[in-house]
């Protein structure tokens, strides 16, 4: 229930991240989806409408589709997404990452009557809480996720062109550590990176804004820019 | 190697993949459209292509490579698994293929629970039915005396110039009205079978007392002969329909409660996909039903004969549909088709 994250090793061997959504993101997505059927409801109302009688038909036809198949025709045709979960960047995927098929977007749909039990998708949210991965029951049976859309992320370019070698060999993970702040540190305020750098002073040996440059010519380094 | 020697080597790579992504990895109609203008990585390589990113990015992560380096790497890798593992489109050819053969034969993979199903409809309905013809009181302790006025009226021997089966509305409205209603049943028959099964049983048993007492009050009030006239035709398909979607709930139900030797979860996704597959074939039959019920059995000034004759046939077929229906097919596996 805290791990919300979901790795799925490929056949090729490397695992796909999946970083499931909660139930929060998913009732505003619903809602918005649900305001987009109203209007198309709505609409189809008013032109069907001059049609008299046989255009009641119609409108029957019209519910008909938009409250069984509106989620159904987004989610296999549109990557996983309806328009509201393409607003709050959420997606459905198969519980192995791939994208979902027909049949199963058409199942976790059906299924929403019983998340919807007994009354305001209650059933559905329990199950969310209870799921490691915040599925409805309806997404178990499917046998798909809903997650985060993975944002893009714009590299940033190297603070300084200073090079130094750290005192002492430095752990994979610590590499990494330092490697990051490099890249993520220019978008940080000043105080901000001088606080974050003094966390390091025992392999800088300095504080304040010395430390912020000793680490990025430290990650310069690790780079290879000598 | 250091990161930025990879990423130097290797970077080309990555962005012709990136731009193949962009380019052809959309819209299958619009990427065969704009074939002849694309001249980067070709289609057939992508395969390769895609194995060797994902060593690659195994590599990063092992040696410890930056997020940025890494995260670019996932996301490639990610879309990429997005477009190879990706489900093939429905073809219309497999869609007539799965009506005719697959769905019987899914029906009939489901013999055990279709007949229970069938049973914990048709019992209630015909036990109804006797009882009211015996003591015909019964219906009013079902229906209120508004409903029991507003069915008499709909098969009003006296009034032989009015349709079947209705208060008022067109054809065109009734059939949207049929489709609408008579669809969301059967989808809701199905999904409650998740409950234990108690949902789909609840549907079936009430489902089976409401139209047997109807049935019953109008034959025994003699306003039988239009009613069996008017449901002689849809009703082939229309309770057929409802039953096969109890059926797949009751399944659905008895794949949670007993699993077996699965995982209950791996049970309840393949309970799932057969009753999403066998709600396809219950959709076809209502939408059909629904075509016949608002223009063909609302006909009042049709011989009875005629009608009945067509009533019979359609029982016949769709009997014998799901009988024999793909029996000489050799599908390896029912599942494929959808």
């Amino acid at each position: 229930m805290l791990d919300t994250y979901r790795e799925v090793v490929t056949p090729e061997g490397v695992a796909l991240h999946l970083p499931a959504a909660g139930p929060v993101p998913r009732a505003l997505a619903w809602l918005l989806d649900l305001m987009i059927r109203f209007g198309i409801v709505f609409v189809a109302a008013m032109v069907l409408g001059v049609l008299g009688r046989s255009g009641a038909g119609f409108n029957a036809v019209v519910l008909f589709l938009v409250y069984w198949f509106y989620p159904v025709l987004f989610e296999a045709l549109w990557d996983g997404r309806t328009p509201g979960k393409r607003t709050l960047g959420l997606r459905v995927v198969a519980a192995n990452g791939a994208p979902v098929g027909w049949l199963a977007a058409f199942t976790r749909n059906l299924l929403r009557v019983v998340d919807m039990l007994p009354f305001g998708y209650a059933a559905g949210l329990v199950s969310s809480l209870f799921d490691p991965w915040g599925r409805r029951i309806g997404d178990m049976v499917a046998g798909t996720l809903v997650v985060h859309d993975v944002r893009a992320q714009t590299p940033s370019p190297t603070p300084v062109d200073h090079v130094m070698a750290p005192p002492v060999a430095l752990q994979p993970y610590e590499q990494a550590a330092l490697v990051s702040f490099a890249e993520r540190g220019p978008r940080l305020t000043q105080a901000r990176q001088e606080e974050l750098a003094e966390f390091a002073t025992p392999l800088t040996g300095a504080r304040g804004t010395l430390a912020v440059t000793r680490l990025y010519g430290m990650a310069n380094w690790l780079l290879g820019r000598r | 190697m250091r990161q930025e020697h990879f990423v130097k080597r290797h970077q080309p790579e990555w962005n012709a993949f990136e731009q193949w992504l962009d380019a052809r990895g959309q819209q299958v109609k619009r990427a065969r459209m704009s074939r002849r203008q694309w001249h980067g990585l070709a289609d057939h390589e992508m395969p390769a292509r895609y194995r060797r990113l994902c060593q690659q990015l195994a590599l990063a992560r092992r040696r410890g490579y930056s997020p940025l380096v890494t995260d670019r790497l996932q996301q490639l890798m990610q879309r990429g698994h997005g477009l190879l593992y990706r489900t093939p489109p429905p073809r219309w050819r497999r869609v007539v293929e799965f009506l005719l053969a697959g769905f019987p034969r899914l029906v009939r993979a489901e013999r055990g629970c279709m007949a229970a199903s069938a049973l914990l409809f048709w019992l209630p309905l015909l036990v109804v039915f006797v009882a009211i013809q015996l003591t015909p009181e019964l219906s009013s302790s079902l229906f209120d005396p508004a409903q029991l006025m507003q069915f008499e009226s709909m098969y009003d021997p006296d009034d032989p110039l009015r349709k079947l089966g209705r208060d008022n509305g067109t054809d065109v409205a009734m059939f949207g009205h049929y489709v609408w209603n008579n669809v969301s049943i059967g989808f809701r028959t199905f999904a409650s079978g998740l409950l234990a099964g108690i949902g789909a049983v609840v549907v079936l048993i009430v489902n089976g007392i409401m139209i047997g007492g109807v049935a019953g009050h109008l034959q025994a009030v003699g306003h039988g002969d239009p009613f069996w006239r008017f449901v002689a035709a849809h009703s082939a398909p229309e309770l057929t329909a409802i039953v096969i979607a109890g059926g797949a709930g009751l399944r659905l139900g008895l794949n949670l409660v007993a699993p077996g030797q699965r995982r209950r979860i791996d049970a309840l996704v393949d309970g799932g996909r057969r009753g999403a597959l066998l709600c396809l074939g219950v959709l076809a039959m209502l939408v059909f039903a629904a075509f016949v019920e608002a223009f063909w059995s609302s006909i009042a000034w049709m011989p009875a004969w005629i009608k009945y004759s067509v009533g019979a046939a359609l029982w016949t077929l769709t009997l014998l549909w799901l009988w024999r229906g793909g029996r000489n097919h050799d599908l390896a596996e029912v599942g494929e088709t959808a």
